[in-house]
């Protein structure tokens, strides 16, 4: 029964996800090559991925931005790797303000690129307290198995 | 999506094929590595990953049999993906398909021209890949496909394997199976068209194709093929005794049969010297004097009507008693199309050569072959306008004895006969002149008049210091057309070069046409192709003559015209030694552009060892004419190999034939072609049709 209970709060987490544009259809792709493939942990494996590749790019970046010359096409090749990364694992909205990160990169607009950095970080940040849960209630539904 | 990748699972297993088909994914970010490997593997492909462009080009370099695919994503720390994507098709003639956020047309367009056979963008889904082991039929097929396609499709393929262990590759982009005649499709298949894979089994992938199984001629079995046919010698070269000596399990007489066909010109190339030979010997006498008798009637133009025209050209020959002139086979070939007819056929005899192909020009539409013959009065002009569509195809093939190859040649040929050019290749020279070439236009059925006009072309232009022997002329004169081209000029200077039937080519001749000498080149025969490697030859001179030496390489053997763009390179470059090595994707070409044109032949000259590639353009042909030099043309020959009718056809013509349709040219459809090319920036087909043509105007 708690498995049950679980297992619809897991849902209802994805749902909420899905519903607010955090994460995409692409996301919901992973979960059924896991579901169907006979992948188990794949999504765990890619959201970690994720988590750690994109906290470290976050970190890259704002070391970047502090820098007194700031080196645009450095910046640049980050976010584009962030915004890869995050369009793969359907991470909408850390998608969507790479896009705009990448715009005043490529204007060279540095306080643009800070205020962005932290509209990434914190899609992010929520993204992945989100995450966070899922895998924590993916755990605790596998322990009750 | 689950249901998809269901049905495409279950799908694959069906046909086996796809399943297990081994994939490169390539990609330094992690979390889409993982992914991309994960939909990978749910299309029950092998998959092989590694974050680094570097270690992947290790591993395709070292296990270059050990993929079928290779999937990259663009932007990488440690290489571009655009490198790794050019070092793959040069080295690997392995399908890349690239991978990026970036969906911009700029970088997707980037991705095409440097050879790629898809661009996917991130995040990658599971339909998409589902699909992508068709790039690996794709390409494996395209030879085939090609040739079985309306003849028009044709790859150079064995060129590429030919070229040399380098692989380079030289796509053509080949029609694609579906023979959809769009651009997308030489896009794509640019890179899948390279016929490098084809080695690796492509047993595999005949499911894919809805025609019956294909051998695939790997660089392997060309090279036995080679071997058999030099063995047995130009005369005796048939099907059966070829199959005979190649000792292949599977491999049919119509297998043989047909790749024969396709390697008209590598055929000539290799035999080039024995035609040489001959051509000294048997030619120089019997030829010439009907060549003599041929060129008193020679003014005489007549357009050919179908495509049998060839037939009669060859039965022309044959009368004469000159089987030796496989070339009017070969002529025949060419104008299957009834591209002949139109215009004035004129066929080359080469001397001693065969050479005669056809190049077809056009895709089908009308193909204007140009016989050479006599320069003067070839007024093939006219049906150039006809000929609008505008191929010219023509090939010389100086056999002899061959006749029976041409004649198979021309069947295969029926849909689009590149040019070939055959020279005769005496080894020596490089880029030699051409010596004598003798046109024979090819009257209608009966008539059949033609001179001779031997055309030694010499590069003067280029240093000439070798002479190309045989053949080739035609390609200058196609040049020279070229240039001429709009005015007509060169037809007559053409002519006028070809009067003097053992004199040469020269720029002289060139000049008289009006078309600068510079333009003049030629490039001949096949031998003579070598001057690519000098390269420039006609290069320079030129502008346009390309020549293919087969004898250097026989293992050349083909030139694949594909790839515009590098041929632009060259072109550009003038370097000869650039050549193009790089694959010469048709469809991008065709898709991007006009401007490269010249793609069609790429090639030639991967190699500057192996000498040779034929193809080189000359770049502009006249200066006058073409104003963009790096339109101009490259000929295309192939050296060795040349170009298979089938190869040629697919090259490009159909694309460039309708560039050339525009022609204005009055040479044949050839310099119309041509012209059209040049004036449309599409050096492809103008370059090919170009050499034809000027062949044929030489003649």
């Amino acid at each position: 029964m708690a498995a049950a209970a679980l297992r619809e709060q897991l849902n209802t987490l994805l749902s909420s996800m899905f519903a607010s544009g955090m994460v995409d259809e692409q996301f919901q792709q992973l979960q059924m090559l896991q579901d169907d493939g006979g992948t188990p942990g794949f999504v765990a494996e890619v959201v970690t991925l994720f988590c750690d590749d994109a906290d470290r790019i976050i970190s890259e970046l704002a070391a970047l931005l502090e820098q007194p010359a700031v080196d645009f096409d450095k910046v640049d090749a980050y976010v584009h790797q962030l915004k890869g990364s995050s369009a793969s694992v359907g991470a909408q909205k850390v998608k969507f303000t790479c896009l705009q990160f990448r715009q005043l990169c490529q204007d060279k607009n540095r306080d643009g690129c800070i205020m962005a950095l932290a509209v990434v970080r914190n899609e992010f940040y929520d993204l992945r307290n989100k995450f966070q849960t899922m895998l924590q209630l993916e755990q605790q539904i596998q322990a009750q198995q | 999506m689950r249901s998809d990748g269901r049905n495409g699972g279950v799908g694959r297993t069906r046909n086996q094929f796809p399943v297990g088909m081994r994939v490169l994914a390539v990609d330094d970010d992690p979390v889409c590595l993982k992914v991309l490997e994960t939909l990978l593997r749910r299309c029950q492909y092998h998959v092989t990953t590694t974050n680094q462009a570097v270690v992947a080009l290790t591993m395709l370099r070292e296990n270059r049999d050990l993929f079928d695919l290779v999937i990259s994503d663009v932007h990488m720390p440690d290489m571009d993906g655009f490198k790794l994507l050019e070092l793959v098709g040069l080295e690997m003639d392995l399908p890349v398909i690239m991978l990026s956020v970036n969906g911009e047309t700029k970088t997707v367009m980037k991705g095409i021209t440097h050879g790629a056979c898809d661009y996917l963008l991130k995040p990658v889904r599971l339909e998409e890949l589902r699909n992508i082991w068709q790039h690996v039929v794709r390409r494996k097929f395209s030879n085939r496909e090609r040739a079985n396609i309306d003849g028009l499709e044709e790859c150079h393929r064995p060129s590429n394997a030919d070229f040399d262990n380098v692989h380079s590759q030289i796509t053509c982009g080949s029609p694609d199976q579906s023979g959809r005649p769009s651009k997308k499709r030489k896009e794509y298949h640019s890179e899948e068209e390279d016929e490098g894979d084809d080695s690796n089994g492509q047993e595999n992938e005949d499911p894919s194709a809805p025609k019956k199984p294909r051998v695939v001629w790997s660089t392997e079995l060309h090279r036995k093929f080679v071997a058999a046919v030099n063995q047995l010698g130009i005369d005796k070269a048939v099907p059966k005794r070829i199959l005979e000596l190649m000792n292949v399990e599977k491999l049919t007489r119509e297998n043989v049969a047909s790749h024969l066909q396709a390697r008209h010109l590598p055929h000539f190339v290799q035999f080039i010297p024995a035609l040489a030979i001959l051509r000294t010997d048997m030619f120089s006498t019997k030829y010439r004097l009907y060549l003599k008798r041929l060129s008193h009637q020679a003014s005489i133009v007549a357009a050919l009507g179908g495509s049998d025209p060839f037939m009669h050209m060859g039965t022309f020959e044959g009368l004469q008693g000159y089987q030796a002139f496989t070339s009017s086979s070969g002529l025949s070939s060419f104008s299957p199309q009834g591209l002949l007819n139109r215009n004035n056929p004129t066929s080359f005899v080469l001397q001693g050569m065969a050479a005669s192909r056809p190049i077809q020009i056009a895709t089908g539409n009308s193909t204007i072959s140009h016989s050479i013959g006599d320069a003067n009065k070839y007024h093939l002009s006219l049906p150039g306008n006809s000929r609008q569509q505008g191929s010219v195809a023509q090939g010389l093939t100086a056999s002899v004895g061959q006749v029976q190859l041409s004649q198979k040649w021309i069947h295969e040929e029926t849909d689009d006969l590149s040019s070939i050019l055959s020279v005769n290749g005496l080894a020596n020279g490089m880029p030699g002149t051409l010596q004598n070439v003798t046109n024979s236009p090819l009257l209608q059925q009966d008539l059949v008049e033609c001179r001779q006009a031997k055309v030694v072309i010499q590069p003067s232009s280029p240093t000439s210091s070798d002479r190309l022997e045989g053949t080739v002329g035609v390609s200058s004169s196609l040049m020279d057309s070229h240039a001429s081209q709009q005015s007509r000029l060169p037809l007559s200077a053409f002519s006028t070069s070809a009067l003097p039937i053992d004199g040469s080519f020269g720029n002289k001749s060139i000049a008289e046409l009006g078309v600068k000498p510079s333009g003049g080149t030629n490039i001949c025969a096949s031998s003579d192709l070598r001057v690519a490697r000098d390269n420039k030859v006609g290069a320079s001179s030129f502008g346009s003559g390309i020549l293919v030496s087969p004898e250097t390489a026989p293992n050349q053997k083909y030139l694949s015209f594909g790839g515009g763009s590098n041929l632009r390179q060259n072109m550009d470059g003038g370097n000869p030694d650039r050549l193009l090595d790089s694959k010469l994707v048709w469809s991008s070409l065709p898709i991007s552009q006009p401007p490269s044109l010249i793609g069609s032949h790429h090639l030639m000259s991967q190699r500057p060892n192996n000498g040779s590639l034929g193809a080189r353009l000359i770049g502009q042909v006249t200066p006058s004419d073409s104003t963009a030099a790096p339109q101009t043309k490259v000929d295309m020959f192939i050296p060795g190999e040349m170009l298979t009718p089938k190869n040629a056809s697919d090259l490009s013509f159909p694309k460039v034939q309708t560039e050339f349709s525009s022609s204005s040219c009055s040479f044949d459809g050839l310099l119309n072609s041509i012209i059209k090319v040049e004036k449309d920036d599409a050096s492809f087909s103008d370059g090919l049709g170009c050499d034809f043509y000027s062949l044929g105007a030489c003649i």
